[in-house]
């Protein structure tokens, strides 16, 4: 039996145990019937090693489901950045790290075969040129070090000016405090935090949703290709159906959500010729392909549809260019006032009239009507009519509400259950 | 560039620790930094690769471990790391956190940089339309008050016009500067103080302070204000149940997550699921519940579902007016 170890090479593989334990948190080793039992136990044994203060185990019958008991509301940071810091590496990675930084910390520029000889007369190491040269062209690339060609010879440096200036700023431990915790690549803000030695203790953030910090390696693929307007293959694993597919897209824009988290890549498919998103938790794998020539023509098009998109949908069921939404509202006067303004607040470019005391009107065009329906629904209790030129998303809309009022036993006028409401 | 490298690692960073420090170190002081800042199960990989000098970071005098580091050892920023600060200068709420001085110079220093991404390539499409005047000078003036109040743990002076127009006049201490992604908000959640009475946590808009001063007081002891949090939660939490249906259980799971919650399966397609809450998440969460319609059934706690019924018995009574 080959030993267990805390850290692992790769980082897709954890991805979904972590999401499922995370999102969901009540799978047990039957829920993960793809994997085997011993891949299962290792990886579980591995997130409650890592995750320790967060992990809840719970008895059902049937297994030891593992959960996370993370509440955004109660904490500093977000934990799941702890499973970005578990890549392994061999101890030769570990020795030179820190021997060859600690070598050039005076500025000073020495080659590859100048390092090696240091490595062993000022700390006692003894590696061969090829590995160290290796280490730091890796460092290079990484931009730890400078590399620079004098002559024929390749000489290796590091500068330390911005990280002392960060180091000596407050203002910018703070500044990493808040976008750890509030912004795309927080990982890197909490990395750079952990780097200046300093804690988030000042900020918290309402609707943080932590298990999408899991998406930021893809989303890191993507912007890559987006600067280079290259497009990309996808390869998307349902979150509803196992089966793995491919798309290929080309990369404009990443729409997300403030409300769930959610984050989407927004392509131009060639083969249909139409615009389609793709939720980065979906992406597995990307490819980066050829540069499109037209691709600023395509940025400005999507751009230009924005005003006619509610969500992430360009198109809705009933296959119309777009639809639209007229909903009239009941508000109070002055005490419910901060109902209108909630229709001008959320109602993403939809105008408001007050059409009577108490009465307002909010309209609408968007491509898919079916996407607004669970923001039409907290308005419920106080919609006086709702009319879509998409007849299927009227009546999901009232199907729904009737639903709702068998489930929780609101008296039926209606004698009939399975007659259609009527509507004004 | 890579997100995912050793050199972030939970490893590195504990052995930097240990490196950098200025005194010899005994393996008890190893094993504390690394049960302190390793992860469970660090010390079973760390502390045999010290000890049989795998690891050669560190010169051994008996029992003691010297570093071979120099003490002010500093690791530079990656491209990675130089590229993420260079977005965030493009970010309005950088504002709040850097004068125009400060901002000069880093934008001096990544000048050669490629920012990681860029504010164009992002497109929010549900946040509120009535964000935070991040760039306002009485804005940042009154933010930077509060974040230096919030360290020190000093009252401040508060003239505040709350969202029912009262206007209210208190000493505060932040404890907590809050921000709403979805809102784009930023409230500051704060210790009211009471003439006789335990002091009491409030949640105070920065954009609705109309004026804020500090003052010399300051609260001895630190708060916790976690405890504080968790107090506020009602005793009964809301209790749902979800019927997997059109992906309801992943979009209920992925839509709640920022709530501390407890799901348990009942049967094949059917999931209960605890949600933990105060009153001031309560008509938020009422909302969010609603948007979810038949997919989700409340069936506790008995506040929570009348206040649910309600809502419906409304909108029954507008229906049968229609008809």
């Amino acid at each position: 039996m080959s030993d267990f170890h805390e850290l692992i090479k790769s980082f897709p593989k954890i991805r979904e145990y972590v999401r499922d334990f995370f999102v969901y948190g009540f799978k047990t080793r039957n829920d993960f019937k793809d994997k085997s039992p011993r891949t299962y136990d290792n990886q579980r044994r591995r997130l409650e090693s890592w995750l320790a203060p967060y992990v809840r185990k719970d008895y059902v019958p049937g297994g030891f489901p593992l959960s996370l008991a993370i509440d955004s509301n109660l904490l500093d940071t977000n934990p799941l950045f702890q499973v970005w810091k578990t890549k392994s590496f061999t101890d030769n990675d570990i020795i030179l790290h820190f021997f060859i930084l600690d070598l050039l910390q005076d500025g000073k520029m020495l080659s590859a075969e100048e390092i090696t000889d240091c490595l062993l007369t000022e700390y006692g190491a003894l590696f061969d040129i090829q590995t160290v040269r290796r280490k730091c062209n890796a460092y290079a690339r990484e931009g730890l070090l400078h590399k620079q060609k004098i002559k024929k010879s390749v000489f290796f440096s590091l500068d330390n000016t911005l990280t002392d200036w960060l180091k000596t700023n407050e203002n910018i431990a703070d500044m990493l405090s808040f976008f750890q915790m509030a912004g795309n690549f927080g990982i890197i803000a909490n990395e750079l935090s952990e780097h200046l030695d300093c804690q988030n203790q000042a900020f918290r953030v309402k609707h943080s949703f932590f298990v999408h910090t899991l998406e930021e390696e893809i989303l890191f693929e993507i912007l890559d290709a987006m600067h280079k307007k290259k497009a990309l293959k996808l390869e998307i694993k349902s979150s509803k159906r196992e089966m793995v597919t491919t798309a290929v897209c080309i990369p404009l824009q990443i729409f997300t959500s403030a409300r769930s988290g959610r984050r989407f890549l927004c392509g131009y498919l060639e083969s249909s010729k139409r615009f389609s998103c793709f939720r980065l938790d979906t992406i597995k794998k990307t490819l980066p392909l050829e540069i499109t020539e037209n691709y600023d023509e395509l940025l400005t098009k999507l751009i230009r549809n924005h005003r006619q998109l509610w969500g992430v949908s360009f198109q809705g069921t009933e296959r119309h260019h777009s639809d639209k939404i007229t909903m009239t509202i009941r508000a109070l006067e002055p005490t419910e006032n901060y109902i209108a303004d909630r229709l001008r607040r959320e109602g993403r470019g939809g105008t408001v009239t007050k059409i009577a005391r108490n009465t307002y009107q909010y309209e609408i065009e968007v491509f898919d009507c079916n996407e607004m329906l669970p923001w039409i629904r907290t308005f419920i209790g106080r919609i006086l009519s709702f009319h879509c030129t998409a007849k299927s998303v009227e009546n999901r809309f009232y199907a729904d509400l009737h639903v709702m009022y068998r489930m929780y036993g609101i008296e039926e006028d209606c004698a009939d259950d399975n007659t259609e409401p009527k509507r004004s | 560039m890579e997100i995912f490298s050793e050199i972030y690692s939970c490893y590195y960073r504990v052995l930097r620790h240990l490196l950098c420090s200025r005194n010899p170190l005994t393996i008890k002081d190893i094993y504390g930094r690394i049960c302190q800042e390793g992860f469970e199960e660090s010390l079973l990989s760390i502390i045999p690769k010290l000890e049989d000098g795998t690891w050669n970071l560190f010169t051994r005098d008996g029992e003691l471990y010297l570093s071979k580091l120099s003490p002010l050892f500093t690791v530079p920023l990656s491209d990675l790391e130089k590229s993420y600060l260079k977005a965030l200068l493009s970010d309005p709420r950088i504002r709040l956190f850097l004068g125009k001085e400060e901002l000069g110079t880093l934008r001096q220093m990544l000048a050669d940089v490629p920012p990681l991404w860029e504010q164009q390539q992002f497109f929010c499409y549900d946040q509120f339309a009535d964000g935070d005047p991040f760039q306002g000078e009485a804005y940042q003036h009154n933010f930077r008050l509060l974040l230096k109040a919030q360290k020190k743990r000093q009252y401040v002076d508060i003239d505040y016009h709350s969202p029912k127009g009262k206007r209210v006049h208190h000493y505060y201490v932040p404890i907590r500067l809050e921000y709403s992604v979805k809102n784009d908000k930023f409230r500051v959640l704060a210790l009211e103080q009471r003439r006789q009475r335990r002091d009491k946590l409030e949640i105070l808009n920065i954009d609705r302070i109309e004026n804020a001063r500090l003052t010399d007081r300051t609260l001895v002891s630190p708060v916790d204000i976690n405890a504080l949090i968790r107090d506020s939660y009602y005793k009964e939490p809301l209790k749902l149940r979800i019927t997997d249906q059109r992906n309801a259980l992943e979009r209920a799971m992925l839509h709640f997550a920022n709530y501390e919650k407890n799901t348990v399966k009942i049967d094949e397609n059917t999931y209960e699921c605890l949600i933990y809450y105060n009153q001031h998440m309560e008509t938020e969460l009422l909302i969010e519940v609603m948007s979810f319609g038949p997919m989700l059934t409340v069936i506790g706690n008995e506040k929570f579902l009348d206040n649910l019924k309600k809502r419906l018995y409304k909108q029954k009574e507008i229906d049968s007016k229609n008809l």
